[in-house]
Order: structure tokens, then sequence, then C-alpha cells
């Protein structure tokens, strides 16, 4: 893991250095793109050889692997209050829409039924440990998450149905766009660490140097294979 | 002939039959039971390969439906939500390392895990986390899977199959894996069904197999149902090579072998002992065949004392008849009828034609001998004039007293050709002593009585007349002991002398002679009657009173002669 990524952080510092200078706001940014790559190592599971349980016709893999990804500054000591936000973690097709959600502390999720069957929603992660019970269509439950960490959230009643919640205390994350590219803007300028994270590699980093006014450039690469 | 000629006699025809059928069928029965020996074994081998064949293709199937089906059950097990939210987020806390809440995720694992262990048959239930390490374990083997050990499984050739061996604490299991995964492809875990391949194992494959099993792993063997001897053989000669099928001995007695399924590194065998096997059917066919032998020498039994019958008796018969021909030197008594066989047939009608041939050769030389002693009789007679005729009339007289007293006829013939014959002695008597007309001195009277004794040495030489010798010897003997050569008494005096003595008196008496005239029948009888007792027995001369009235007559003595020789 670190052996791919310290190249890519010497590349990435040397960019910056000849970065040319410029009229500069109060904070900075950082700009990027996170790529997927094939997997290099690890053993290859089989594949299944017991059909999963089917699932509704739903192009749920439509939606692209990076919009699992999360971009995030690591351990920022963020002194700014957070503004609680709802999100919405929809059930649907036997699924979590979206698979991955990344919030502030504090926020409140919606996991609206849209299935026309029972749901369930619960959790085992020591960020938010919880049970939604069981609810039918049309119905929704909210859950806080006061605590930042990685939830990680179940349907009780379909094994097959998981979705991650990432909670940070900070603003600084955004989940890229299906091109790979990120901003993350109004970051004080410093020395940051950037993480590009995903829930089956966990994260990768990058060194950064925001400063004033200025775009830091980063590149990601992320080791997870793209269904499409 | 050469047997009686070592002293030895030679064996009953039923015995020679039975030796030689009973060689017979020994022969045959032991080329049979070599034959059935032979085949057996070599159908008890393709009957123990094809059972095997069979086995193992019945448990292809049953082992493809267990395998089936132990996928099946597992992948109903791996969609335990609990389960899978609890691996999955042990495995995410594992990166954050929140101690305790990772005790419990493992505390609900585990729990998860036991629960699910207790629906299902497999030894252990294991669950692998994503590093390919133990994470958890249960049921009854569960403790031989320690957290944190990596576990390799050594899968079978096609990587899509979930089956396949995981060593772990120098045990070996057989693994059924199914992935614990997420409806967006991700999977967190795998959840191995272990089943130990130990001596329970080899049992329960045996039972299903039905036959004997031993599993090879690795170059090792793990168990088998084999006895512990056979075993190791079986391990050293077939866990480099794998071989597919084949025969070997193992602990001396001669086994088929095939490869029931090979997993990974793994192979399970499936073993029959041909020589077991073809002992029941071997003692089976031995008892087929002791019947088969038991019913041949019955029959044998009965066939050669048959045939020895068939053979023996028309041939005791004939020679019964031989011997009871052979006893009364009667060649014209009747022969076995025959009908029994042709040759039999053949050997009666040429001994009857030989028999015949011979009673013929025997009359005609009976009938020249008696031409040449009635001629030699009646030269004898032709010496004197006054005794022509003598010795035939004395042979009727005796013949017809020999009648009365009824003799057999084979007596009456000797008593016949012997009064015939009973002067023969005289020939050695001279002429003057024989034809003097004048009373004999003692001397001349001496000559006269050696005449018995001549006759008998005279045909002594003849073995055809040895029974007549007796007459000629003795018929001057007497009841009173006085008469000679021999001066035997009473009954010492054969009868056939007696008569001819008697018959000689009376035709002496009747005939005349030089010195004398012939006297009538009446005063000889009287004569004779005046004797008996002393010179004559009473009983021939009470025999020749009752023949005379039909053998003379004053007027036609040689007539009435004639006519009795004729009866």
């Amino acid at each position: 893991m670190r052996r791919t990524a310290s190249p890519l952080v010497t590349l990435l510092a040397l960019i910056l250095i000849a970065a040319p200078g410029g009229q500069a706001p109060e904070t900075g940014s950082v700009t990027g793109r996170v790529k997927l790559t094939t997997r290099l190592r690890g053993t290859a599971l089989p594949s299944t050889a017991y059909p999963t349980r089917a699932i509704g016709t739903h192009d749920n893999q439509a939606i692209s692997e990076i919009r699992n990804v999360v971009v995030y500054l690591k351990d920022v000591a963020y002194r700014g209050a957070l503004a609680p936000t709802t999100a919405e973690l929809r059930q649907e097709h036997e699924t979590f829409l979206p698979h991955v959600l990344a919030v502030t502390r504090g926020s409140t999720v919606d996991f609206p039924n849209d299935d026309p069957i029972f749901h369930n929603v619960f959790s085992l992660s020591s960020a938010a440990s919880f049970d939604l019970r069981r609810y039918p269509r049309g119905q929704s439950r909210s859950w806080q998450f006061p605590k930042a960490g990685i939830v990680k959230i179940y349907c009780h009643i379909h094994s097959h149905m998981s979705a991650t919640i990432l909670v940070l205390d900070h603003p600084y994350f955004i989940i890229p766009q299906t091109d790979g590219a990120f901003e993350l803007p109004n970051i004080p300028p410093g020395e940051y660490t950037v993480v590009g994270w995903h829930e089956r590699v966990g994260e990768r980093r990058a060194s950064v140097r925001v400063e004033r006014g200025r775009a830091a450039s980063v590149e990601l690469s992320l080791p997870v294979e793209d269904p499409k | 002939m050469t047997a009686m000629l070592s002293g030895r006699r030679p064996p009953r025809l039923v015995v020679k039959t039975l030796a030689v059928t009973f060689m017979t069928v020994f022969v045959l029965l032991a080329v049979v039971f070599v034959v059935v020996t032979f085949s057996v074994r070599e159908q008890v081998r393709q009957a123990v390969t094809t059972s095997l064949e069979s086995s193992q293709r019945m448990f292809a199937a049953l082992e493809a439906r267990r395998q089936r089906e132990l996928v099946a059950q597992a992948g109903t097990l791996a969609e335990n939500p609990t389960l899978k939210a609890a691996l999955d987020t042990y495995q995410t806390e594992a990166r954050t390392g929140n101690s305790a809440v990772k005790a419990q995720l493992l505390a609900t694992i585990d729990s998860e895990l036991t629960k699910v262990a207790a629906r299902v048959e497999a030894d252990a239930i294991v669950l692998v986390d994503m590093r390919q390490n133990t994470l958890a374990a249960a049921g009854r083997l569960g403790d031989r899977w320690p957290r944190g050990q990596p576990v390799a499984l050594a899968a079978d050739r096609d990587g899509g199959s979930f089956d396949g061996i995981a060593r772990t604490n120098n045990e070996t299991f057989r693994v059924v894996a199914v992935p614990l995964d997420f409806s967006d492809g991700t999977t967190v875990g795998m959840l191995y069904l272990a089943t130990s391949l130990d001596a329970n194992y080899a049992q329960e494959l045996a039972q299903l197999a039905g036959t004997r099993t031993a599993i090879i792993s690795d170059g090792l063997l793990l168990a088998s149902t084999l006895a512990p001897e056979a075993a190791r053989e079986f391990e050293a000669a077939v866990a480099a090579t794998r071989p597919a099928e084949g025969t070997m001995s193992l602990a001396g007695e001669s086994h088929a072998y095939r490869r029931l399924v090979a997993v990974g590194d793994t192979v399970f065998y499936a073993l029959g002992s041909i020589d077991e096997s073809s002992l029941s059917a071997m003692r089976q066919s031995m008892r087929n065949l002791a019947f088969i032998a038991i019913g041949a020498i019955v029959l044998a039994l009965v066939g050669s004392i048959t045939l020895a019958r068939l053979v023996a008796e028309p041939i005791g018969q004939l020679s019964g008849a031989i011997a009871r021909m052979a006893a009364t030197r009667d060649v014209t008594l009747p022969l076995p009828s025959g009908g029994s066989s042709r040759e039999v047939d053949a050997l009666i009608e040429t001994f009857s034609a030989l028999m015949a041939s011979l009673a013929q050769a025997e009359a005609e030389t009976e009938a020249a001998y008696t031409g040449a002693i009635r001629a030699l009789a009646a030269a004898l007679d032709a010496r004197d004039p006054y005794t022509a005729g003598h010795s035939e009339r004395v042979s009727v007289l005796s013949v017809a007293i020999g009648r009365r007293l009824s003799l057999p006829p084979g007596d009456l013939e000797v008593l016949r050709l012997g009064a015939l014959l009973h002067d023969i002695g005289k020939i050695g008597v001279p002429d003057d002593v024989l034809r003097k007309p004048g009373p004999l001195t003692d001397e001349e009277f001496d000559t006269i009585k050696q005449h018995p004794v001549l006759g008998a040495r005279i045909l002594r030489s003849v073995p055809f007349l040895a029974r007549h010798i007796v007459i000629v010897e003795l018929h001057h003997e007497r009841p009173d002991g006085r008469g000679y050569p021999n001066g035997l008494r009473g009954n010492e005096i054969p009868l056939a002398a007696r008569i001819v003595h008697v018959a000689d008196a009376y035709d002496a008496i009747t005939s005349a002679r030089a010195y004398r005239r012939a006297r009538p029948s009446g005063d000889a009888l009287r004569e004779l009657w005046r004797c008996a007792g002393t010179e004559f027995h009473a009983e021939i001369v009470g025999a020749l009173a009752t023949a005379l009235p039909g053998v003379t007559s004053d007027s036609a003595h040689a007539h009435a002669l004639e006519s009795v020789s004729h009866a």
C-alpha cells in the first residue's frame, strides 16, 4: 500500500513546488482526480458458485464505482461550527442508494423505504450502533450521527444490502465526479494529507501543501476494480 | 493266463469297470476343478472391478449431489445478515482499532457462527477473513481452527469449484467454501464448511461407496478402512503416483482399487479384496462341484456295475453251464440262450458248435472204440465155438438187469461196454487151456483165474475205458469173499461187477460146452437162486429173474436178445 503511494507522493510534491504563485484569497483548495486501477495484489477470490439472491432489474451498476470513493483531508483540526445537514440513504431495489455517503458530524440521515417490501436498517459500528427496526414502503426512519467514524449500514432482512456512511468532523470531503475529478475548496493554507477512501481498500493518502488562493493539485490512485 | 501263472487271480470284471469309470470321473472332475477355480477367480476379479466401477459412478453422483447440497447449505448460511454485518463491520473497525467494539463484534460473530454450526453437519464451520486468516470457528472440531491462523485452500483443478482441502494443526479437512458478499460485489470473507478427513469420514465413505476406502493426501495416508498392514502397503504403493485404478497385493491379499474422487492433492480410493470375494464364490462353486462329483460318482458306480453285470452275467451263466458240462462230462447239456449281446451270442454259438463237434468226435471215437472192442470180444468168443456170442449176450443181459435196477443211462452204457469186454483178459490164456474139453488142473485153473487182472491191465492203456475196468477186473468176485482176484466181500464189489457176474454165470449155464449140453433158463435160474447170497448177489439174481421173460425164450434166444438190445 505504502510502496505504491510513496513515488506518487514524490511526484505530486515536485508538481506543487513547480507551480507558479499568484494572487491569493484567504484560503486555497485541493483539486485532483481519483483513478481506479485494477487490483495489483491480493488473492483472487473465486466467483460465487451459488447465485446471490435475485435483485431487481434496476441498474445499480450504472452508478460508477468512483462514486463509492470519498476524498477527504486526514486529521484536520477544524475549529468552526459544523452545520448539521440532512442526507438521504434510500432503500430501492434491495439496495442502499447511494452506497457510500459522507456527512459531517451531527448530521441526520433519512432512510426512506422505496421498495414494496419491508426493510430494516441497522449498524454495529463503533461510531454509531443502532437498529431502526422494520418498516414498510413509504415510511422513513432517521438517525443522527454525533460521532465521527465509519458507519456500516445493513438491512437485517436482506443480507446482501450494505452501505457505508463516513461521518467526518470537518467539512473537507467530497465524493468525486464520475470522471474522478474533485475539488476541496476553502482550505486554510498548510500541509495536509489527502485521503482517497474506498471501503474495499481503505485509505490511499497523498501529501499536499495548500497555499493561499491556489489550487493544489493531487492525483489519487485506488486499486479498485470498476465493474464497468 | 499270466495272472494264473503268477499265482494271482485276475480281478473281477466289476472291479475293472469301476476302476476305469472312476478314473474317468476323477480326471473329468480334476479338469472341471481347475477350470472352475481359474474362471471363478477371473470372474470375481472382474466382478470386483465392475463393482468398484459402479461404486465409483454411484459415489461420484452421490458426492456431487452432497457437495451441491453442502454448497447450497453454505450459501444459505452465508446469507446470515448479522454474521455478514458483524464481519464487515469488524474488518472496517480493525483499521480504526476500537478494541471494545471489536471484541463485541467478535463475540457477535462467534455467537452467530455457533448458531449456524448447530444447523449443519460439518465438523467445523469456519469464518475466514479477507486476508485468508481464520477469524472464527465453531462446531465439533472448531477448536482446530485458531483465530488468526492463515488458511490455504488447496482447491480442485477447476478453480470455479468451492470444493477444496485445507490443513490446520496436522489435521486435514475437506472444505466447501462460500463467499460472504454484498450485492455491490464486495466480498467480506469466506465461510468454510469443513469435514475432517479422519477414520470416521473413511468409515462413512466406505458405507456410502459400499467398499473399503482409503484417503491419500499429499503423499500420506490420512485414513482408511483397511487393515493397518494393508493400509501401509497401499500408502507406499499409491501415494506418489495416485493411479486411477488397478490391482495390487496388499498384506498378501489381491485387491482391486479405483480412484473415487480427487480433490486438490487429496484422493479418495475405493478398494475391494478379490481374494475375500472369491473365497465365498469359490466355496459356492466348490459346493456345487461336490454335488456334481457325488452325482458323477454315484452314476459311475451304477453305470459300471450295470455294465459289469451286463457283460459278466451272460459270461457267468455261460461259464456256469460249461462248468456243469465239465462236471457231468455231458457236452449235450443246454447252454444259456444268450440274447444279451451279439458278442456273447457269437461266443455261445461258437462254443455250442465246438461242443457239438466235440460230442460228435467223441461219439465217433466211442463208436470206433466200441466197434473195435466188439470186434475184439467177438474174436475172443470165436476162439471157442462154445462161447461164440457169449460176450454180446452177457452185455445184453447185464444192460437188462441194470435197467431193472433203474441205473442211469450213463451207467447202463458203461455196463454194456464193460460186459462186452468182461472176458478180454482171456486173450492172454492159451488156447489149449481155454479150449480143453476135460477138467482143468489146478495150474490150468490158476491160469484161467488170471484173466480179470489181465483184462484190467489191457484196458488201463485206454483212458476212455477207465470206468469199465472194475467190471472187467471184478466180475468174478463173490459176496462170500471166495471170488477172485481180490476176494472182495458183499458190498465191496461194485454193482456193475455183480451184475456182469450173474449175467456171465447165467449165459454159461444156458450155453452148451464141449463137455455138457446147454441147460434151460429155468434150470439156470434155479442154479443161480441156489447160489444166491454165497456166489451171487440175491438182488441181482432177482433182477435177472424179472428181466428174463423179456430177454430170452427157448425157441428164439438170439432174437429175444436182439430185441432187448434195441429196447
